[in-house]
């Protein structure tokens, strides 16, 4: 197992070092005039060579690129063209707000996703009908619409909930959670309905398999032959659809993030890309390709451990 | 605000209880601090966004102003009519030539840090900012340089006249830190100015929310109307709508769909027209678009807009159709240039015969982002009269940098009216941004030049500068946009000229 880790880590690096240099290269020749951005239309010609100079945009691309690497290797990520807050400082405040609400709507999608597939594949019927119902709608409603939807009546109308953050030090957990409370929801729902609709899938392939058969002749419980076997061997699909709804739902948290002004990563990475902040672009990058590698090896490796085979191949 | 594992566990499950139950309570907000009847002493407003830094010497003009103000003086203050009061400077006088303005200083001002604010102090924020690169490093461009007089005084050296300095003075120019600060990285991220308000960091998240409390001891308590103040930085137009109509915040600027439903929750609305939209006839020698060149078919562009038809069907009405780039308040708008250019498809298709041009018109103009609808009207009205009107890729972020590269022929816009030699050196002059291609003539220098000169009278003299540039269709404006800025009935608001937002003083609690 600790071999298997071990390379999983290290295609992450890879890959991580490969995107890093892909997006710098692409980043840094295809922006324009950055300095005239950030001086604005009243700029000199003297004035953006001044402020090149002063980002290092005279310096060859090579150059900056390993001067980049050399720096994030020691854990400096740069500093914002447009902020003058170090990049790392700004990723420590954003990321817990994001992740705390992807990682809230994660569990969450996981249990109900759960509960309600495994029932949708067991009673079958109308449950089932209802869960396939729920799953087209719940597709079909972008989680922006939603969100729109739970601000105007739960907040604006009932006044349960406030209808933009309340995130800061001055405010305590309780109004932290209120919150978060909408746009986890606004996340989850489509998570739910679509991981209920593969868990339903993988359990109902599961319930139709000859060991299923087998294990009833033999006559061990319902029960039993569910969460025993059936779900120990359904985990895998269900545990790939939701590492992949995580992976998607770092776009869709951008928008939710805009909508209810949460400050996390969705507002920092529109606003660094809008405006061509290229450091904070890139430490943007790196955080979501950090994401991914870890939430895809954390499901390599509870694959795994499921399923011993996936190991050896 | 980091959340320790238990917190987030805590979080989670309370989120989770109350998203099932859908029972919890309101968030705080502005109406909770000012309302039950008791004495308002907060003021939450939203904005649009954070700034990028607090030095004052990378402060920015007009609305973009308003957080500056909260924690620096600048100084000369500027009313909400435009007129220009004493603040830090309590009188100032030009030399006879223009080329020298002495300034006298208040006495009884310290900074945040407890520095006295003297004439010192005045000369090393002005030469900081002139060495300081900030977006409105031109400001004091033609300032050659600051000599302390006495401890209250400073003359202000120019190398050419600038009608436009003392206005400068009551924006970024004029903002005021203490210059043990200055150039400092620290004053970057925490202001510190001599203003009515300190910021509190502890309480402040950067890009979601700034806090400041009042200053003790501020020495006008006129300008401090409020015990906190905090700007809610809200990008989305859609969450700066939510958060007014759910109280939590009391004013903010809108656009007319989103002000429909600020209307509908009783929210009342300050119009304020600060931008003109239309199109820039850039090539006007024809260096890339032969036709352009012609002064016929640019008239012949502005005759085929039905000015009034567009702003009611694409802004709701928001506005008022108008044919000159140069604002009511510039002192360069005339009444008879308003309506320069009536809708008349006939007259240009007969400017377009006549220019010989007729059938071989065509546009090339990029996509401003939110434009596309009224782009789109733009082009059927232009193909009534037979021109082609061909959008092109959406504006990017390399925008500024293509105009000045010359890559945009034509291109609609909105710009900001301002004072007149801020408005020349925006769009009519050679140095100007928006004239890339460097038009001109002996003429038009000739009235540029007179404006420059003109001290008081530079405003009127730019009526001629408005009256050239509209007569040979530089421009093709289509209408004056109404900034919108709505507000609760819980504070009072005057806007201020030429700002979408107001400045920070024009806020006063209801009574």
């Amino acid at each position: 197992m600790i071999k298997f880790i071990a390379k999983r880590l290290g295609s992450g690096l890879v890959v991580l070092f490969v995107v890093s240099a892909l997006t710098f290269i692409l980043l840094y020749t295809s922006s324009g005039s950055i300095a005239q951005n950030i001086l604005g239309d009243q700029a000199t010609p003297e004035q953006v060579a001044m402020k090149e100079q002063e980002l290092g945009l005279d310096q060859p691309l090579a150059t900056r690129y390993f001067a980049w690497l050399g720096d994030a290797l020691s854990g400096n990520l740069g500093t914002s063209w447009f902020t003058s807050e170090p990049v790392a400082n700004s990723l420590a405040t954003r990321i817990p707000v994001t992740m705390t609400m992807v990682f809230s709507a994660m569990i969450l999608i996981a249990i109900c996703a759960a509960l309600i597939g495994v029932a949708a594949a067991v009673k079958r019927g109308w449950v089932d009908r209802a869960v396939q119902v729920g799953a087209i709608i719940g597709d079909s409603i972008p989680g922006y619409v939603i969100g729109v939807f739970l601000v105007t009546i739960l907040a604006i109308q009932l006044g349960l909930f406030p209808a933009t953050s309340t995130i800061s030090p001055e405010v305590g957990p309780e109004a932290w959670v209120y919150s978060m409370t909408l746009p986890v929801i606004a996340l989850l729902i489509n998570g739910v309905t679509g991981g209920a609709q593969q868990i339903r899938s993988a359990v109902i392939k599961q319930l139709e398999r000859d060991y299923v058969r087998t294990l009833r002749s033999r006559g061990i419980g319902e029960r039993e032959i569910l969460f025993k076997h059936v779900l120990r061997s359904a985990a895998p699909a269900g545990l790939t659809v939701l590492s992949l709804q995580l992976i998607g739902m770092l776009g869709g948290v951008v928008i939710i993030e805009q909508i209810f002004a949460l400050p996390g990563m969705g507002p920092l990475a529109v606003t660094a890309t809008g405006q061509s902040d290229l450091p904070v672009v890139m430490g943007v990058v790196m955080y979501t390709v950090v994401v991914v590698i870890v939430v895809n090896l954390l499901v390599d490796i509870l694959n795994g451990w499921l399923n011993p085979k996936v190991r050896v191949s | 605000m980091k959340l320790g594992p238990k917190a987030a566990a805590a979080a989670l499950v309370l989120s989770a209880s109350l998203a099932l139950t859908a029972c919890g309570g309101g968030g705080a907000g502005a109406g909770s601090n000012a309302g039950g009847g008791k004495t308002v002493t907060a003021l939450t407003l939203g904005t649009l966004r954070d700034i990028t830094s607090w030095d004052p010497a990378q402060a920015h003009v007009g609305h973009a102003l308003q957080p500056y103000q909260a924690a620096y003086d600048s100084l000369i203050l500027r009313e909400p009519d435009g007129k220009l009061s004493p603040m830090l400077a309590t009188a100032w006088k030009y030399n006879t030539t223009n080329t020298k303005l002495t300034v006298d200083l208040r006495k009884d001002v310290t900074f945040s840090d407890g520095a006295k604010f003297d004439a010192t102090a005045a000369k090393a924020n002005l030469d900081h900012f002139k060495k300081a690169n900030g977006p409105q490093m031109a400001q004091l461009g033609s300032v050659s340089d600051i000599a302390v007089v006495d401890e209250d005084t400073i003359d202000i050296n120019l190398s050419a006249p600038e009608p436009a300095l003392e206005y400068f003075l009551s924006q970024a120019a004029g903002l005021m830190g203490s210059p043990a600060a200055l150039g400092t990285d620290a004053i970057k991220t925490v202001p510190v100015g001599s203003g009515p308000y300190v910021m509190d960091k502890a309480a402040s998240v950067k890009d979601s929310q700034t806090v400041f409390t009042a200053r003790e001891g501020y020495w006008n308590k006129d300008l401090q109307k409020y015990k906190k103040l905090t700007l809610k930085i809200l990008t989305d137009p859609t969450a700066r709508t939510n958060a007014l109509v759910s109280g939590q915040i009391d004013a903010t600027l809108l656009d007319p769909k989103n002000g429909k439903q600020a209307e509908g929750a009783k929210m009342k609305l300050e119009t304020n027209q600060v931008d003109w939209s239309g199109l820039l006839l850039l090539d006007r020698d024809g260096t890339k678009n032969p036709a352009l060149a012609n002064v016929k078919v640019r008239q012949a562009i502005n005759y085929a807009f039905d000015r009034k038809t567009i702003l009611d069907q694409v802004m709701l009405g928001q506005g008022t159709p108008t044919s000159q780039p140069f604002g009511k308040e510039s002192g360069a708008w005339t009444e008879e240039l308003e309506n320069y250019y009536s809708y008349d498809p006939a007259k240009a298709k007969q400017l377009l015969k006549d220019s010989g041009f007729e059938g071989k018109v065509t546009l090339d103009v990029p996509t401003l982002p939110g434009a596309e609808t009224l782009i789109s009207v733009m082009q059927q009205q232009l193909a009534d009269v037979g021109i082609t009107l061909k959008p092109g890729a959406a504006i990017t972020n390399t925008f500024t940098a293509d105009v000045a590269a010359q890559k945009y022929q034509a291109l609609f816009f909105n710009l900001f009216q301002g004072e007149p030699t801020v408005a020349i050196d925006q769009i009519v002059s050679t140095k100007a941004l928006y004239n890339p291609f460097k038009n001109t003539t002996p003429e038009l220098e000739a009235k540029i030049q007179a404006v420059r000169t003109g001290g008081d009278e530079a405003g009127k003299l730019a009526q001629e500068v408005n009256k050239y540039v509209v007569e040979q269709a530089w421009f093709a404006p289509l209408f004056r946009v109404n900034q919108m800025y709505y507000h609760n009935d819980k504070v009072n608001v005057t806007p201020q000229v030429q700002q979408a937002v107001p400045s920070i003083y024009n806020y006063s609690p209801a009574k």
